[in-house]
């Protein structure tokens, strides 16, 4: 299963198309503490890391709350980025998750020992839409292109009017009723205003009334942005040429996909007994407590899927069954991604630069040996700051405490620090202060926008790299 | 675009009609009540061009009136997206120009008009390229492409340009004038 192009793909347009956007609710006012642009580059790349996710075990590993998780959630849902599903389930059907992705071999483990008690409770999983994307990305390019290239040329475009006194919008289609006998002019129908013509839309700036000067230079502004657009889009163009014949990866729904997972788990026969135990459980989930039922479960889910996954359903025992290339993959994927993540602009120029597949896999050697070196400097860095903030704290405290000044004016400017952190309290924050790891981490998770690369190696490589750098 | 197609419509026809040449009075009012007319879904009726079926008639309890299920071929026109049409200027003004291809009205406004021609007001409000050899103005026949329409119950309206190869100007009475 080819998710390496995919999975870059998503990245790219993460970074291309969902860098700036900010989500939140409806009515959350925009301060500076709600910015969490950026945020949905991580979830998309933590998304590309994984493969169906409960929503609350991402929402743990990405630190993030599991409100504001659903709510990028279902802003991507709404994107056509992600498919996302809702299921009742108590302890059993969580248990049937967990043993897919140990059987996956992604994905936390290990997490829910602790909630063995649970009752029903409704549970949400969301996984890339691999084809959709591709089809998604293809079309908003399409879009952009066709809208700048259309008012380019002035074709097809309904010219808008719009009245300077009282706002109202009219299109050229409402022409008959605006003219007035009286002048040469439209009219707005409540106002009797004179309508101006609205400029385009992306080149609205400093236009007059649309004499030849300003059509000319309309025209120059429009010339530059498509110009830039498709230089700046050019990885990801590149990315979906390359992507194009690729049958894109399939995870079928969460059933199916646990279903193939325990299949697949089977198969290799490195499942554990605790896999082997769980199995039972896994049918008796369906409703169908026959021990002989396993086999023709895997039928089932083979039948039922399209003539694409058998390809996939052909490689994936392979690939879980002989654990060294698959470690090596895995290693890959994550060099790929702390390049993702750490340099973007890195990664577009490499990736502009270098049009075939060879080049970039020579290059990735060096790419590895390069970032190990940013991981150790970053790690230093991380370090240095974190003294400088202890140091800084203790100047505080040296200054303040022997002077004995009250402590409101302390809290106050500890608060002042921390107000980007999420609900700790100042007490809490202060408390946490003599272990710097921690409060310095946390510091910088919360700060989306800044750090975001840095928050997310620390979670998803489970220290591995920390030992590295 | 003009079809030939066969449309259906329930004719009430006034009991005074009533006797020996009923069937030609419900054509005739068949046509003066659908001819001209606009319909969103088929475009204008431009004429009728035969009876197919003339159903049982109902009479009305009360008004005497009687209705009757008629069927008939009639020549439609509806403009479409995309379609070239040839239209006579209405109407120029500063913002475009009106123009008429039959009974449907044509919007071109003044951003879909080519770059060299510049708007010349005066008592005869026109359309010319700077070195005067083509002008717009009311009654120039002018060949535009559709590029929307607005479709309502009762009337269809359309926005024209002449900003691409081969459209424009087809003759100009004020050249020959």
């Amino acid at each position: 299963m080819s998710l390496e192009p995919f999975n870059r793909l998503v990245k790219l347009a993460a970074r291309a198309f969902y860098d700036d956007v900010t989500i939140k609710g409806e009515n959350q006012p925009k301060t500076g503490r709600g910015d969490n642009r950026g945020m949905a580059v991580i979830v998309l790349d933590a998304l590309s890391r994984r493969q169906w996710v409960r929503e609350e075990d991402l929402a743990k590993a990405l630190k993030l709350h599991t409100k504001q998780l659903r709510r990028a959630l279902r802003f991507f849902e709404e994107e056509k980025l992600v498919t996302r599903e809702h299921r009742k389930e108590s302890a059993k059907g969580a248990k049937i998750f967990n043993a897919a992705i140990a059987a996956t071999g992604d994905g936390p483990q290990g997490t829910k020992e602790g909630d063995e008690k649970m009752k029903m409770h409704m549970h949400s999983y969301c996984c890339l839409d691999y084809a959709q994307i591709y089809d998604v990305v293809r079309y908003r390019m399409h879009r952009m292109k066709k809208k700048i290239k259309d008012e380019l040329d002035s074709r097809n475009t309904i010219q808008e009017y719009i009245c300077p006194n009282c706002g109202r919008r009219y299109s050229a289609f409402d022409a008959l009723q605006l003219v007035s006998m009286d002048d040469e002019y439209f009219h707005c129908e409540n106002c009797n205003g004179e309508l101006v013509a609205e400029s385009d839309k992306l080149a609205a700036e400093e236009m007059g009334d649309g004499d030849d000067n300003a059509r000319r230079r309309r025209r120059e502004k429009l010339k530059d942005m498509l110009q830039k657009m498709e230089e700046q889009l050019k990885p990801l163009a590149l990315q979906l040429a390359r992507v194009k014949d690729l049958p894109a990866p399939e995870f079928g729904n969460l059933q199916a996909w646990e279903a193939r997972a325990h299949a697949a788990a089977q198969a290799s026969g490195d499942s554990n007994a605790s896999d082997s135990s769980k199995n039972p459980q896994a049918q008796g989930y369906t409703g169908t407590p026959m021990p002989f039922l396993g086999e023709t479960r895997v039928e089932v889910a083979l039948s039922g899927v399209e003539a694409k996954e058998e390809i996939e359903l052909d490689t994936k025992p392979t690939s879980m069954k002989v654990l060294p290339p698959w470690m090596i993959k895995q290693g890959m994927n994550l060099t790929k991604e702390q390049r993702g993540e750490v340099k973007p602009d890195v990664k577009v120029e490499q990736s502009s630069s270098s049009v075939d597949e060879k080049k970039s896999n020579m290059d990735k050697e060096d790419e590895k040996s390069l970032q190990d070196e940013y991981l150790k400097a970053y790690y230093a860095a991380l370090v240095k700051r974190q003294e400088e903030q202890e140091a800084s704290k203790k100047v505080q405290q040296e200054a303040e405490l022997p002077i004995n000044v009250s402590e409101a004016p302390f809290e106050r400017r500890v608060g002042m620090k921390s107000k980007r952190e999420d609900d700790n309290d100042d007490v809490e924050w202060e408390e946490e202060a003599p272990s710097t790891g921690n409060s310095g981490q946390s510091y910088r998770l919360a700060d989306l926008n800044v750090e975001a690369d840095a928050s997310d190696h620390d979670d998803d490589e489970d220290g591995i790299d920390w030992e590295e750098g | 675009m003009f079809f030939h197609i066969t449309l259906e419509r329930n004719m009430q026809l006034h009991p005074r009609h009533f006797g020996p040449h009923l069937r030609d009075k419900l054509v005739a009012k068949l046509m003066k009540d659908v001819e001209g007319t606009c319909s969103g879904r088929h475009g204008f009726v431009v004429a009728i061009t035969g009876v197919e079926d003339i159903g049982k008639g109902l009479i009305r309890e009360g008004t005497g009136f009687v209705t009757f299920p008629v069927k008939y071929q009639a020549v439609v026109f509806r403009p479409f997206k995309g379609e070239i049409l040839e239209a006579v200027v209405t109407m120029v003004n500063k913002m475009g120009f009106f123009a008429e291809a039959g009974p449907v009205q044509i919007f071109v406004s003044n951003h879909l008009i080519p770059d060299d021609m510049e708007f010349q007001s005066g008592d005869m409000p026109n359309y010319t390229t700077s070195d005067g050899s083509v002008k717009i103005q009311k009654d120039s026949e002018v060949r535009l492409k559709i590029i929307g329409t607005r479709v309502d119950a009762t009337e269809i309206f359309c926005i024209g340009t002449i900003k691409d190869d081969f459209l424009g100007v087809i003759n100009d009475p004020g050249a020959s004038a």
